[in-house]
C-alpha cells in the first residue's frame, strides 16, 4: 500500500516527459496549435451569444431593419471559426501522430531492443521473450498514446480553462467566480476517482497477467491434460482466476465510467449558479442579457476541458505503470565492457586457472577448476546432467563472468580483452540451431557478412548441405526462418555447421546435438563436424560416443569439478567414474 | 458475431434495467436544455422588464432535481452495465477455455497454441472493451439521437430539417473513413507482428549474435522494422483522426445555417423566439455528441468483428465429444496394432502406414527411429489422441474405437515428449498423476525419477514453487518431474515418449533400473532416438519414414535390419558389444 503515498507526478512521469526531448519543438508547435483550438472554442460561444443578442435586439428594435444583413458578418466569421477549428484539430492530430510514432515510441522500442543486446546473457536466460515483447509493444504504445494525453492535460486543458476564466472575468467577475467556485470540486473529484480506479486497474492488470499465463500454460499442456484426464481440474483453476479478474475489472470499469457523468453534474451545478446569479444581476444590477448568455455558454465550454482533464488523470495513472515497466528494462545493469580491443592472432592454447563460478550465490557450481588445452587439441566434455558442461561454454564465450580465477588464451588473461574480441576468436555450433528470417545464403554468411557467393557455396559443400539447398525452391535465395518446416532440424544443424566453417575461427565450440535427426542426416552432421574440427582447438559437449572415443582429451565433470581426465583408453583402464558412465549406457 | 450474443442471454434482466436507467438519464439530459432555454427566455431575458427572479429560482430548483435524477440513474446504470460486460466476458472466456479442451488435436493444430491463447485473452479483451464502450452508449446513442431530433421538431420543423439534412452526410463520411481504416489497421497489425518476430529472434539468438559480434546488424534490422511499423501506425491513426473534426464540422455548419435561417424566419414574422433557436442549437450539439459516439462505434466495429470471427472459429470446432460411456475397465497390457495407418489431413504420405505389431502384457518395448519416422504417431494412436485413418488399435483384443477415451487414458500413464509442467508446486505436479497420492508415495516417485537431490537442495522441498510451464527448471529436471508424475499413476501400461533425451547416460541408467524393478509385470513402452536406450528391451520396433522396418531383439535386428544397423553405427561409432 506504499503506492498510495506516491506523489501524483512522480519521477517516472518526469522521466517520460524528459524523454520527449527529440520531439520537443514539435510539441511546442502542437501547443501553439492547441492555443488556436482554444481560441476557436472561446470564439464560438462568444459569436453565438452575440448572434442571439442581435436576435433579441432586433425584436425590441425596428422591425423594418434587415435582420439578416445584421447577422451575416458574424455568421461568416462563425463559419470561418468552425472551419479553422476543424482544420487545426486535424492538423494537430496529424502532427502529434507523426512525431510521436516516428520519434518517440519508435525510439523507445529501438532503445529497448538494443538494451537487450547489452544485457548479460543471464538476464535473457531468465526472462521469457513474451514478457519483453509485451513491454515493447503494449507498454510503449500506451506511453505514446498518453504523451498525447499528458500534453492535452498540461497544456490544452489548463490553458483552455485559464482562457475561458479570463474572458468570463472580463464579462462579469461575479459570474466568473460562481463558475470557478465549482471547478476545484470537479478537479478534486476527478483526481480522487482517477487514483481509486488506478488501484483497480493495477489489480486488473495483475490478474490479467495471471490469467494469460494460465491460459497459455493450459493450452501448451493440452496433451498432458488429456492424457491424465485433467480437463476439469484445469477448468476449475482457470475459472477461479477468471472470476477474480473480472471482479476487479468491473470495479475499474465502473469507476472510470462514472467520471464523465459526475463532471457533467458539476457543470449543471455551475449552470444553475450562473442562471440564478445572472437573473439576479439583470434584475438588480441591470447587466445586459447578452453578457449573461455569453457567460452561460462559456460555462458550458468549461465542461469539455474538465472532462478531458478527468480522463487524462485516469490515463496518467494507467501509463505510470507502463512507463515504469519500460524504464525498469532500460535501467537494468549492463554487461561490463572493457574498452580495450585487442585482436591477437591466436594459436589456440587455452588454460583455466583456479576458476570459480556459480549462477546463484548460495549454490556453488564450479570451484577451483583447472584445465590445460594445447592448440589443435580436441577436448570432449562429458558428465551427468547439471555437472556444468554448458557452463564451460558460457564462461569461454564470456556470456557469464567468472567469480574467481582466470581463463588464459595463449597466455593472455581474457578478462583484459574486450568481450567482442574474445568472442571473435571462437566459432560455435550450438544444440539449439538459430536461424533468422532471411535467405539461406544470408544465414550461412552470418559470421562473415562480406563472404562471396562462391565462399558460401564452398562452405555449404564442405558441410554437406549444398545438395539439399539445391532442392529448395530458390536454392541459396530461399527465405527460411526458425519456424520453416521445409527443412528438417538436422538440415538446420548442417547450415549452422556451414556458418561456422565459413567464419573460420581458430577456436571452436560444439554443443553436439543428435536428437531429432534422422540417421542419414546424422551421418552427414558427423562428417561435417569432423571436417570442422580439423586443425582447430575444439571443445565438444559430447553426446555421441564416437566423439568421446576419438578425442585427444576427455574431461569428466561431476558437480562442477573435473573428476577425471585423460584419453578414452586411459580412463577406461582406470575403471572410475568415466568407466561407470561409459558402461551405463549399455546397461539400460 | 450473433452467435456470441447467447452469452448475453443470462444478463437479460440486467440489460432491461440498465436500458431503463439509461433512458431516464438521457431523458433528463434532454430536458436540461429545455429547462435552460426557458430559464433564459422566461427568466433571464424577461428579467430586464419585470422581476422574474422567483421564476428563475424555481426553474433552477427543477434543473437541480433533474440533474440529480440523471446522475443517480446513470451511476446505477453504469453499475449494471459494468456487471453485464464483465459477466459476459467471464462467461465467454470460460466457454472458450472449456471448448478448447474438447477440441481434437487436428483442430488444435490448425489454430495453433499461440492463436488459441490470443483468442482466449486478446480477442475476448477486444470484445469486452468494445462492449464496455458500447454498453453505456448503445442505449444512450439512439435515445439521445431520436430525442434530440424530436425536441428539435417540437421547436421548429424547418430548423430541424436543416439538421437532419446533415446527418446522411455525417454517415457517409464515417462509413467511408471506416472502410479506409480497416485495411490500414490490418497492415499495421501485420507489421507489428513482424517487429515482434524480429525481437523474438534477437532474444532467442543472443548467443549466436554475440558469438559473431553482429549487434550493429541486429540494430539496423530492428530500427528498420520499427520504422516501418511506425509509418503504418501513423497512416492508420491519421485516417482515424479525421473522424471527429469532419463530423463536428458538418454539424457546425448546420448550427450556422440554423442561426441564419432562424433569423430569416424571425424577420419574416414567424413566432419563433431567439430562445427557441438557442434551444435548437443545444439539441444539435446533443445529436452531434450522439453521432460522434456512434461514429466511434462504427469505426471500432470492424475490430470487434475480426475478434468475434476469430473466437467463432474456436466455438465452431466440432471437438471430440466422448460419446461412449466410461467403463470400469482394467487393461491387462496387451496391445495390438492391426494394419494401422495414420495420415495427417493434407499430407502426401502417411505418418504411420500399415503397421502391425503385437505387445504382450509385461513386455518392455522400445520404439526407435529419427524425426518423421512415425514413433510419436504411435503414441498418439495409443492414447487415442488421434484415430487411425485405416486399420485398428486393440487393447486386450477390443477395438480402441469402441472404448471411451477417458477409460483408455485411465489405463495408460505417459510421460510425453515435451515435458509439460503446470505452475504450482512440485508436489502438485506429481499429484496430478494421482490426486490421492500420499506424501511417502510422492517422495518415492521423486526418488525413482532421480529428483531427490534437487528437492533436498530446495528450501521448500516438495513445495518448491514452479513458474509458468516450469521455466525455473532445467530441461532435464522437467523431464524427470514429468516422469515422476507418470509413474505415480497406477496403470497397466506405461509410455515414455522420448522422455530420457535430456538425461545423461548415468542418470538414465539409474532411473531405468529403478523403473524396471518397480514395473515388473506392467507393459512399458519406451520411445527413443538413442540406440543405447533401446538395446536391452524385450522387443524393439524400428520405424523409418512412417513404416515399421524391423521388430525383434537387439542382436536379431543387428543382423536383419539395415536401418537399425545404421542407427547403431552412427551413434556408437561402430562400438562393439
Amino acid at each position: 500500500m506504499k503506492k498510495n503515498k506516491e506523489p501524483f507526478i512522480n519521477s517516472t512521469v518526469r522521466r517520460m516527459v524528459r524523454d520527449t526531448r527529440p520531439i520537443r519543438k514539435w510539441l511546442i508547435l502542437s501547443s501553439l496549435l492547441s492555443v488556436g483550438i482554444i481560441a476557436c472554442a472561446i470564439a464560438t460561444p462568444e459569436l453565438l451569444g452575440k448572434l442571439i443578442d442581435q436576435l433579441y435586439a432586433w425584436l425590441q428594435g425596428d422591425p423594418s431593419a434587415s435582420l439578416t444583413a445584421q447577422l451575416l458578418p458574424d455568421l461568416l466569421i462563425l463559419f470561418a471559426v468552425y472551419a479553422a477549428n476543424a482544420g487545426i484539430t486535424y492538423g494537430n492530430h496529424y502532427l502529434l501522430n507523426h512525431v510521436v510514432s516516428r520519434f518517440y515510441t519508435a525510439g523507445l522500442r529501438i532503445r529497448m531492443s538494443d538494451k537487450l543486446q547489452r544485457l548479460p546473457v543471464s538476464f535473457m536466460d531468465k526472462t521469457p521473450a513474451g514478457d519483453i515483447i509485451e513491454k515493447m509493444q503494449e507498454d510503449v504504445s500506451s506511453m505514446g498514446n498518453s504523451i498525447h494525453g499528458i500534453i492535452e492535460i498540461l497544456i490544452t486543458g489548463f490553458l483552455q480553462i485559464l482562457a475561458i476564466a479570463v474572458f468570463m472575468f472580463l464579462k462579469s467577475w461575479l459570474l466568473a467566480l460562481a463558475v470557478l467556485a465549482v471547478m476545484p470540486l470537479s478537479l478534486w473529484l476527478s483526481s480522487k476517482l482517477a487514483s481509486l480506479s488506478e488501484k483497480s486497474w493495477h489489480a486488473s492488470f495483475e490478474y490479467f497477467g495471471k490469467m494469460y499465463s494460465t491460459v497459455e500454460e493450459s493450452y501448451t499442456n493440452f496433451p498432458a491434460t488429456k492424457a491424465f484426464n485433467l480437463e476439469n481440474h484445469v477448468q476449475q483453476h482457470h475459472d477461479e482466476i477468471n472470476t477474480d479478474h473480472q471482479e476487479v475489472a468491473r470495479k475499474a470499469n465502473f469507476l472510470q465510467s462514472i467520471v464523465q457523468p459526475i463532471i457533467a453534474f458539476t457543470n449543471a451545478l455551475a449552470y444553475i449558479l450562473i442562471a440564478l446569479l445572472g437573473g439576479w444581476l439583470i434584475v438588480y444590477r441591470s447587466v445586459p442579457v447578452g453578457t449573461v448568455v455569453t457567460v452561460i455558454l462559456f460555462a458550458k465550454q468549461l465542461s469539455a476541458p474538465l472532462e478531458r482533464i478527468a480522463s487524462g488523470f485516469g490515463e496518467l495513472q494507467m501509463v505510470k505503470a507502463s512507463a515504469k515497466r519500460v524504464y525498469d528494462v532500460l535501467d537494468l545493469e549492463e554487461e561490463i565492457r572493457p574498452a580495450e580491443e585487442i585482436h591477437a592472432a591466436v594459436e589456440g592454447n587455452i588454460r583455466f586457472e583456479h576458476v570459480d563460478f556459480s549462477y546463484s550465490k548460495d549454490k556453488p557450481l564450479i570451484e577451483d577448476l583447472c584445465i590445460d588445452v594445447k592448440k589443435g587439441q580436441n577436448v570432449a566434455i562429458v558428465g551427468p546432467t547439471g555437472a556444468g558442461k554448458t557452463t564451460i561454454v558460457n564462461l569461454l564465450m564470456r556470456f557469464y563472468d567468472l567469480n574467481g580465477g582466470k581463463i588464459l588464451i595463449d597466455g593472455q588473461d581474457v578478462a583484459t580483452l574486450s568481450r567482442d574480441s574474445t568472442r571473435d576468436l571462437f566459432g560455435m555450433v550450438l544444440q539449439d540451431t538459430w536461424l533468422f528470417k532471411g535467405t539461406v545464403a544470408e544465414n550461412v554468411a552470418y559470421g562473415k557478412p562480406d563472404a562471396t557467393r562462391e565462399e558460401i557455396i564452398d562452405a555449404c559443400d564442405r558441410a554437406y548441405c549444398d545438395h539439399f539447398i539445391h532442392t529448395l525452391p530458390q536454392g541459396y535465395d530461399t527465405v527460411i526462418s526458425e519456424d520453416t518446416t521445409t527443412i528438417s532440424a538436422g538440415q538446420k544443424q548442417l547450415l549452422t555447421i556451414a556458418r561456422a566453417l565459413l567464419a573460420n575461427k581458430q577456436l571452436l565450440i560444439l554443443d553436439e546435438a543428435t536428437s531429432n535427426v534422422d540417421t542419414r542426416t546424422e551421418i552427414l552432421i558427423q562428417k561435417g563436424m569432423d571436417k570442422l574440427m580439423e586443425g582447430r582447438t575444439v571443445f565438444v559437449i559430447a553426446h555421441r560416443l564416437s566423439t568421446i572415443v576419438d578425442s585427444d582429451l576427455i574431461l569428466v565433470l561431476n558437480h562442477g569439478q573435473i573428476v577425471e581426465q585423460g584419453t578414452h583408453q586411459e580412463l577406461l583402464e582406470k575403471q572410475g567414474f568415466y568407466y561407470q558412465i561409459y558402461t551405463s549406457q549399455y546397461a539400460i | 458475431m450473433r452467435k456470441l450474443l447467447i452469452y448475453l442471454k443470462p444478463q437479460r434482466k440486467r440489460i432491461v434495467f440498465a436500458t431503463l436507467l439509461m433512458a431516464v438519464s438521457v431523458l433528463c439530459n434532454l430536458a436540461l436544455p429545455t429547462i435552460m432555454s426557458s430559464i433564459l427566455d422566461n427568466g433571464v431575458y424577461r428579467s430586464a422588464v419585470e422581476n422574474t427572479f422567483p421564476y428563475t429560482a424555481k426553474m433552477c430548483g427543477i434543473m437541480l432535481a433533474v440533474a440529480l435524477i440523471s446522475l443517480a440513474a446513470v451511476i446505477a446504470g453504469f453499475r449494471l452495465t459494468s456487471r453485464i460486460t464483465t459477466a459476459f466476458t467471464r462467461d465467454l472466456r470460460s466457454a472458450i477455455f472449456r471448448k478448447v479442451h474438447t477440441m481434437t488435436f487436428e483442430e488444435m493444430g490448425k489454430i495453433g497454441t499461440g492463436g488459441l491463447v490470443t483468442r482466449s485473452t486478446h480477442d475476448v479483451g477486444t470484445l469486452a472493451w468494445v462492449a464496455s464502450m458500447l454498453s453505456g452508449n448503445i442505449f444512450i446513442i439512439p435515445i439521445m439521437f431520436v430525442g434530440g431530433v424530436a425536441l428539435c421538431f417540437s421547436k421548429d420543423i424547418t430548423l430541424s430539417l436543416i439538421m437532419l439534412a446533415m446527418v446522411p452526410l455525417v454517415i457517409v463520411v464515417v462509413v467511408l473513413l471506416g472502410k479506409k481504416i480497416t485495411p490500414r489497421w490490418e497492415l499495421s497489425d501485420k507489421y507489428c507482428d513482424r517487429q515482434n518476430d524480429i525481437v523474438r529472434e534477437r532474444i532467442r539468438g543472443i548467443r549466436v549474435i554475440r558469438a559473431f559480434n553482429r549487434e550493429p546488424r541486429e540494430h539496423e534490422r530492428i530500427a528498420e522494422a520499427t520504422h516501418v511499423m511506425a509509418e503504418n501506425i501513423i497512416k492508420a491513426n491519421t485516417t482515424m483522426a479525421l473522424t471527429v473534426p469532419m463530423t463536428t464540422f458538418v454539424l457546425n455548419i448546420a448550427i450556422a445555417l440554423i442561426v441564419w435561417v432562424g433569423g430569416l424566419r424571425i424577420q419574416g414574422g414567424s413566432d419563433l423566439t431567439p430562445g427557441d433557436i438557442f434551444a435548437v442549437i443545444q439539441y444539435v450539439e446533443l445529436v452531434l455528441n450522439a453521432l460522434i459516439s456512434a461514429s466511434f462505434a462504427i469505426i471500432m466495429f470492424p475490430h470487434a468483428r475480426v475478434a468475434a470471427k476469430r473466437i467463432c472459429e474456436v466455438m465452431e470446432a466440432e471437438g471430440t465429444a466422448d460419446l461412449i460411456p466410461e467403463e470400469d475397465l482394467h487393461f491387462s497390457g496387451r496391445i495390438d496394432f492391426e494394419d494401422a495407418s495414420f495420415q495427417y489431413e493434407g499430407a502426401d504420405r502417411a505418418a504411420l502406414s500399415h503397421s502391425t505389431l503385437h505387445i504382450k502384457p509385461g513386455d518392455r518395448i522400445s520404439g526407435i527411429g529419427g524425426t518423421g519416422s512415425g514413433k510419436s504417431t504411435l503414441v498418439s494412436l495409443l492414447l487415442s489422441f488421434r484415430q487411425p485413418t485405416d486399420g485398428r488399435v486393440l487393447f486386450d483384443g477390443r477395438d480402441a474405437a469402441t472404448i471411451s477415451r477417458k477409460t483408455i487414458r485411465r489405463n495408460i500413464s505417459c510421460a510425453l515428449q515435451k515435458s509439460m509442467i503446470y505452475s504450482g508446486t512440485v508436489r502438485e505436479n506429481v499429484q496430478m498423476g494421482r490426486m490421492d497420492a500420499t506424501e511417502d508415495e510422492i517422495r518415492e516417485v521423486l526418488d525413482i525419477a532421480q529428483l531427490s537431490d534437487f528437492i533436498a537442495e530446495q528450501k521448500d522441498g516438495m513445495d518448491y514453487i514452479l513458474e509458468q510451464s516450469g521455466t525455473n527448471l532445467s530441461g532435464g529436471q522437467k523431464q524427470r518431474l514429468a516422469i515422476a508424475r507418470c509413474i505415480i499413476k497406477d496403470a497397466p501400461i506405461y509410455i515414455f515418449d522420448d522422455s530420457f533425451s535430456a538425461l545423461d547416460f548415468l542418470t538414465e541408467a539409474k532411473l531405468r533400473t529403478r523403473l524396471n524393478s518397480q514395473f515388473a509385470g506392467r507393459t512399458q513402452i519406451v520411445i527413443t532416438q538413442r540406440v543405447t536406450s533401446a538395446m536391452n528391451s524385450d522387443c524393439i520396433f524400428v520405424l523409418n519414414e512412417g513404416k515399421l522396418v524391423g521388430a525383434g531383439k537387439h542382436a536379431e535386428l543387428l543382423e536383419q535390419c539395415e536401418i537399425y544397423r545404421e542407427i547403431f553405427a552412427s551413434q556408437t561409432g561402430g562400438a562393439r558389444k
